[in-house]
């Protein structure tokens, strides 16, 4: 190919590309936006929180178009862009509003509470609007490379919010650890990068599933074949990579440290968001690696090791959140056993996707999708709540430890009303939204256990969890509602009738609402979830 | 679009109760108990829930050029025969402008169906002029497993009918209500009717907000189960009628009578829910669908046939069924046979069980025997409510759903319900013949006069038995309102031997009373020219439509000769005690002076809505069979209705039309002579001093005694039910104390036992493992919390921990 001609073919590939990207270019450009503020001391002028609002809005606004345009648009649902680096559909359109969406909300919380104060706002938010773009790449990536930068581009901003509080200590402390963390992490996951790229020839994940036939080919499709070997060894690693941004056990370590660090508001970000994008990816890299002639064994096992862990997950992070004492870091491990309920529903993905009806079972396989995607926003919301519940009474208090939340409902019974939401959705009690989330997960995890028994025993741990949960969460409730208020607790004096109220309101309906009227947001995720099966 | 016009009409006269509702039970709560604002509330909801409901009749009736009003005075004006009229008809539908065939329903916003209106066969056949059946989806609820949850509508000319019907009657009670509960206007309202344990009369704030409330309520559920196009959705309303019923009978809840009758209303009902669940499963389970009316998706084909359109019948009336099975076969039986498209079948018997178990919900909703002891009880709630939920319409519903779910029975099925209701009215009117409580003989009435309907239905006079209801309702409520206004004028004494001659003290009460009266006896003038003119109330004309139709069908059958001499003589039986009461009440000397000397006519707030009634009572039936009521009422009627059923291989004939119009002078005249000899007889006893009635009941105190104990029932049941209850309960009771909480006391001084050894091995070894643990995570913990070089090593140590231990895993689960 000549010289001129592969410019030529890049430059209306990127044409092509950037309107589908435009987002994340909308996010990029308030980022400069920040960036160019700061240098001219506009922002002095116009505070940073309502360029960034605007900046949200938009792209929120963008992400719907988008959707709206590709759900009319049937005929071309998938398509690839920037040669093929990531894919543009209705999953990762679908992410993309998702993440939007919540990156507005947090920016609504963030200009609540004061975090970050004035002068350090406009650096805050482009750290947080790089974050999504990262968690964004992460949801559409199409390549190992992509998945590579994408968590990266999540990573590094985060590592630098969660130390954002400077003049604390355990911040600092929180992001080291974090840092230190991530970057071994990072380090293991580009090694399985390698060994998989290396063993099967290329990055492109599309192109996965048909090298793993090759290299599966003329073998007995098991671990004594020494291609797979290296391959399965790779995707392992890959996977921890993911893990760590999951916060699995055993690689959560960092996580309840770095949210005890954090400030509340940027440990909400990083408990939804993150864990958003990071779920985009894990679903997109297991599907890009099933369906292969030949190493079904090997991917439902992979499936029934994610499901594994995804008990083990959920088990440790209920127990250990039982003696906790700050909210943050009792809700750490909260997020960490969420997460152990999501992962099931990945891992049910893998084992029907692999299945020996995985083409009959394609509705079911949507259903997982749809469980997981649906849990999602439940989540987002349920746990955006509680996190800002915290956060608006920490301002009062200036603590996040249970003991200063005790009889509070006598002072701000709206917050305690939004705690009780926030928690029994959690909880996964009805009416609730994450009863239905739940529902949804256990359901496709049920029917993934005609395929392969263990997955009933994921069912059950799942059941058994929601069980072990409700203790430390009625404990909070216990402490907020029940208990009077020490006489010399500080005042939350937090109306009704206020910006902070209606936050929580806000969210707390919407946790509601998705308990009570399923089928239009399950709609949606379930066209999202239809558009993978195209994209395999 | 004709039907969404209807839909949007009929749902705004069905939702704007419940708004009342919400509006007056918290408005009420925070407001005055002074005020009367919840009143006027509930009346301007139901008022315009009547606009709304008659102009939907009108836009109806429009739609489709009236096209039930006509072809049925060409079939009976002379007898050209069916074929003539369908001619004519069939002109008169081309001349008219072209009509869509069938209207689109409405998209609910939820649901992935629309539903078209479905037009019935013989609509769609005989008359081009437009649809007459509209039926579609509200709102959609849920999908579980193949089971659409769905609320949904189904309009015919029984729905509207029955709409006008009950709003209008519900808003004339409204008004009377007014009146009659404005006692209840006070901060303070004594009752005298409810006793402390100290002898004193229980005091509490006045509650007429919340009788308003429950009335909103009870109109939302009453006009939901008549708009429901799903039998699921008509369990829902069945069920939240039965709870307003239940709300409105305790509304005295102080008064322990109140409150029993309350729950004997309550707990029989669900006896009869209990069949009707049974109905429902049987129906779910082989038919796969709740809905009356076919489901269509949003290109307009068809998903799933109805109910109704699911039995077949074939050109005798019989259902279709399986030549080698004998099962009844579901849906088309006509489509081809192939080896991947299985027939649905159900069995016969499966069939009739559906049938008795939807009716058993109907025996229990309008009092039947044998679940009939509720309703006399459940006088003790306020007049009003007497009038509206136990006479007009709840009690009505069973009725109508047996009209409703008529396709869906089977000889045998209207079989039992003839004699089921030949047997109510039967009893019913004689216990009624010796009550002295003036509500109680309406009660007992009201429980005859179902039974007149049931009969109705089940001797295949579809439209004679819904006939009646319409009817009944208007000179039911009439004669309830009556009797309220009577209550009221002699401070709340019901007793007819404190009354009489009350007419002179108030005037329009006996007046109108009388009417009532006159109309459900039956009473007539003859004609001069035919029967088509004879000057009678309507009492007359839909009670001669029941009789004539079970004269038909016992003419067909001979051997169930009782189920027309049991109404011809309980014809004579309810114009006997329906005359006694009013002798009683209202005309010869006061006997007591004391209830005499207070007594005054009420306000006109109560009064107008009696004459209003009063006229509709009389005239609402004017002209018969041949009447607009009667035509409009009938307009849908189920297509195998009009020509009978020819008996199957030793089964029941069922009457046509025509058999039925060949008896009806016949039956006409024997009911009229029954009913003035009844009438008769009564002026003889009471209202001339001729006889000696103590006299007479002296002699036959044995028959007296067993009538006012009405008919033992209360003890019947006492026996059979209550009392094996509580011996089974103390046998229970005993085994309960001495067997199990022997074992469980045995078991607790084990575990006694075991619990303290165990508490030695918790608390050393155990707890010991536990606190060992805990510390030393704890510590770790604690050690972890500050940064040092070696212990973050060890924190990343961990990853490469994990990733060895995870794929150690991989190849010791995954071997080869």
């Amino acid at each position: 190919m000549l010289f001129t001609e592969l410019i030529n073919s890049l430059i209306t590939d990127t044409t092509q590309s950037l309107p589908r990207f435009g987002v994340e270019l909308c996010l990029s450009a308030t980022i400069v936006l920040f960036l160019l503020m700061r240098l001219t001391g506009l922002d002095r002028l116009i505070p940073a929180c309502l360029t960034a609002t605007i900046g949200a809005l938009v792209a929120t606004f963008l992400a719907y178009k988008q959707f709206d345009a590709l759900h009319d648009l049937n005929a071309v649902p998938s398509v690839k862009i920037f040669t093929g680096l990531l894919v543009h559909d209705l999953f990762s359109v679908y992410f993309r509003g998702f993440l939007a969406l919540f990156l507005l909300l947090t920016v609504a919380l963030t200009s609540l509470t004061g975090i970050p104060d004035e002068d350090d706002s406009p650096d805050f938010y482009s750290l947080l609007f790089g974050a999504t773009i990262g968690m964004m790449l992460m949801a559409s990536a199409n390549n190992l490379l992509m998945l590579f930068i994408g968590i990266e581009m999540t990573s590094v901003p985060s590592y630098a919010m969660v130390g954002f509080l400077k003049g604390r200590k355990p911040s600092s402390e929180a992001a080291l650890k974090y840092v230190v963390y991530g970057a071994g992490a990072a380090g293991v996951m580009l090694y399985g990068i390698s060994l998989l790229a290396g063993v099967l020839g290329t990055t492109d994940m599309s192109m996965l599933a048909a090298r793993m036939t090759e290299a599966a080919a003329g073998g007995s499709g098991g671990l004594n074949d020494p291609e797979l070997r290296t391959a399965s060894l790779g995707i392992m690693l890959i996977m921890v990579g993911l893990a760590f941004k999951l916060s699995l056990v055993p690689f959560h370590f960092w996580c309840p440290d770095a949210f005890e660090g954090a400030s509340a508001e940027v440990a909400g970000f990083l408990s939804v968001a993150s864990k958003a994008g990071a779920f985009g990816l894990l679903v997109r890299f297991c599907l890009s690696l099933s369906g292969a002639p030949g190493t079904e064994s090997l991917m439902t096992s992979f499936g029934v090791g994610l499901g594994f862990i995804a008990c083990i997950t959920t088990t440790f992070g209920n127990l250990a959140a039982y003696t906790q004492t700050n909210l943050k870091r009792l809700l750490a491990y909260s997020t960490i056993a969420h997460a152990g309920y999501m992962v099931m529903a990945v891992a049910a993905m893998l084992v029907m996707a692999n299945g020996p009806q995985a083409a009959s079972m394609q509705v079911d396989i949507n259903r997982s999708i749809e469980g997981l995607l649906y849990y999602l926003v439940v989540y987002l919301f349920m746990n955006l709540g509680a996190f800002a519940i915290i956060a608006i009474a920490r301002n009062y208090t200036f603590s996040e430890e249970l003991d200063s939340f005790r009889g509070l409902i006598s002072q701000s019974p709206t917050l305690c009303i939004g705690m009780l939401i926030c928690m029994f959705s959690l909880v996964g009690m009805p009416p609730f939204g994450g009863f239905v989330g739940k529902l949804f997960i256990f359901a496709s995890a049920f029917r993934a256990g005609q395929i392969h028994w263990f997955m009933y025993v994921v069912v059950a741990f799942g059941a058994l969890n929601t069980v072990f949960s409700l203790v430390y969460y009625i404990r909070v409730l216990r402490t907020m509602f029940m208990e009077a208020r020490p006489a010399d607790a500080r005042p939350v004096p937090v109306r009704l009738a206020s910006w902070e109220s209606a936050f929580v309101v806000t969210l707390a309906v919407f946790v509601l609402l998705l308990g009570i009227l399923p089928h239009m947001m399950s709609q949606t995720a379930n066209d999202a979830a239809q558009s993978l099966a195209i994209f395999r | 679009m004709v039907g969404e016009t209807l839909r949007n009409l009929l749902m705004i006269a069905w939702l704007l109760p419940l708004v009342g509702f919400a509006v007056e039970i918290f408005g009420g709560f925070w407001g005055s108990r002074k005020s009367r604002t919840a009143a006027w509330l509930a009346v301007g909801c139901i008022a315009s829930g009547f606009l709304c409901s008659a102009s939907a009749l009108v836009i109806w009736g429009n739609a489709n050029h009236w096209s039930v009003l006509n072809k049925q005075s060409h079939h009976s004006a002379g007898e050209h025969g069916e074929h003539d009229a369908h001619g004519e008809q069939g002109k008169g539908g081309h001349a008219a402008e072209p009509a869509p065939k069938a209207e689109h329903g409405s998209v609910s916003a939820q649901g992935p169906y629309v539903l078209t209106a479905a037009v019935e066969e013989h609509a769609a056949e005989s008359h081009p002029a437009g649809p007459t059946v509209y039926s579609g989806t509200l709102y959609y609820l849920a999908r579980i497993g193949s089971l659409d949850i769905s609320l949904d509508y189904y309009i015919d000319s029984l729905t509207l009918v029955m709409f006008t019907m009950v709003t209008f009657i519900a808003t004339c009670i409204h008004l009377f209500a007014m009146g009659y509960m404005s006692e209840e206007l006070t901060e303070e309202y004594v009752d005298h009717n409810a006793h402390l344990s100290n002898g004193h009369h229980v005091h509490r704030p006045g509650r007429f907000y919340r009788f308003f409330a429950f009335l909103s309520l009870f109109c939302f559920s009453m006009l939901g189960l008549v708009l429901a196009g799903n039998i699921f959705q008509v369990f829902i309303f069945w069920e939240l009628v039965g709870i307003c019923s239940f709300l409105l009978i305790g509304f005295y809840t102080e008064r322990k009578s109140a409150s029993n009758a309350a729950n004997k209303a309550f707990i029989m009902n669900r006896v009869g829910d209990f069949g009707f669940l049974i109905g429902l499963m049987v129906v779910w389970t082989f038919f796969g669908t709740f809905r009356f009316g076919e489901t269509v998706d949003e290109k307009g084909t068809v998903v799933q046939a109805g109910l109704f359109q699911l039995i077949q019948r074939d050109e005798t009336g019989n259902v279709v069924r399986d030549a080698e099975s004998g099962e009844v076969i579901i849906g088309a039986h006509d489509a081809a046979l192939t080896p991947g498209n299985s027939r649905k079948t159900i069995p016969y018997a499966l069939l009739v069980v559906a049938g008795l178990g939807v009716f058993a919900g109907c025996v229990g909703k309008s009092a039947q025997f044998p679940l009939q002891t509720w309703l006399p009880d459940a006088m003790e709630g306020p007049t009003p409510v007497s009038a509206l939920v136990h006479s007009a319409t709840m009690v009505a519903a069973g009725v109508y759903l047996v009209g409703r779910f008529y396709p869906m029975f089977v000889q045998e099925v209207l079989l039992t319900i003839a004699y089921v209701g030949c047997i109510t009215l039967f009893m019913a009117a004689t216990i009624a013949v010796v009550a002295t409580d003036i509500k109680k003989v309406l009660a007992y009435s009201t429980i005859s006069q179902l039974g007149y309907m049931m009969l109705g239905l089940g001797v295949f006079g579809w439209g004679a038995g819904l006939f009646h209801l319409v009817t009944h309702a208007f000179f039911k409520s009439l004669m309830f309102l009556c009797s309220g206004s009577v209550i009221y004028g002699c401070h709340h004494e019901q007793e007819m031997p404190k009354m009489g001659g009350l007419w002179r003290k108030m005037p329009i009460t006996a007046f109108t009373m009388l009417i009532g009266v006159i109309a459900i006896s039956g009473l007539a003038i003859p004609g001069l020219v035919s029967w088509s003119t004879i000057f009678a109330f309507s009492g007359f004309f839909s009670k001669d439509a029941v009789v004539a139709t079970s004269l038909a069908f016992v003419k067909a059958n001979p051997s169930h000769f009782l189920l027309f001499l049991m109404p011809l003589l309980t014809a004579g039986i309810t114009a006997f005690y329906m005359f006694r009461l009013w002798f009683y009440t209202f005309a010869g000397q006061p006997r007591d002076h004391h209830v005499y000397d207070h007594c005054h006519e009420s306000p006109l707030i109560m009064t107008i809505p009696l004459m209003v009634l009063s006229v509709l009572a009389a005239f609402c039936a004017i002209g018969g069979e041949q009447g607009k009521l009667y035509l409009m009422l009938t307009g849908d009627q189920p297509a195998h209705v009009a020509h009978g059923v020819a008996a199957a291989a030793g089964g029941i004939t069922l009457p046509g039309h025509d058999a039925i119009h060949a008896v009806h002078n016949q039956a006409g005249t024997l009911a009229l002579i029954a009913a003035v000899s009844g009438t008769l007889i009564a002026w003889v006893l009471y209202g001339t001093n001729m006889v000696n009635v103590a006299e007479m009941k002296r002699q036959l105190a044995g028959l007296h005694g067993f009538l006012a104990n009405k008919w033992h029932f209360d003890e019947l049941y006492d026996g059979l039910f209550m009392q094996p209850a509580h011996i089974v309960g103390k046998f229970c009771s005993w085994i309960d104390r001495t067997v199990f909480d022997g074992i469980i006391h045995g078991s607790a001084k084990v575990v006694l036992f075991v619990s303290k050894w165990d508490r030695l091995f918790d608390e050393n070894l155990v707890d010991g493992f536990v606190n060992l643990l805990g510390t030393s995570t704890f510590a770790v913990g604690r050690s972890l919390r500050v940064v040092q070089t070696g212990r973050l090593r060890q924190y990343v140590m961990f990853i490469v921990v994990g990733v060895v231990a995870l794929f150690a895993i991989l190849f010791t689960t995954f071997p080869g």
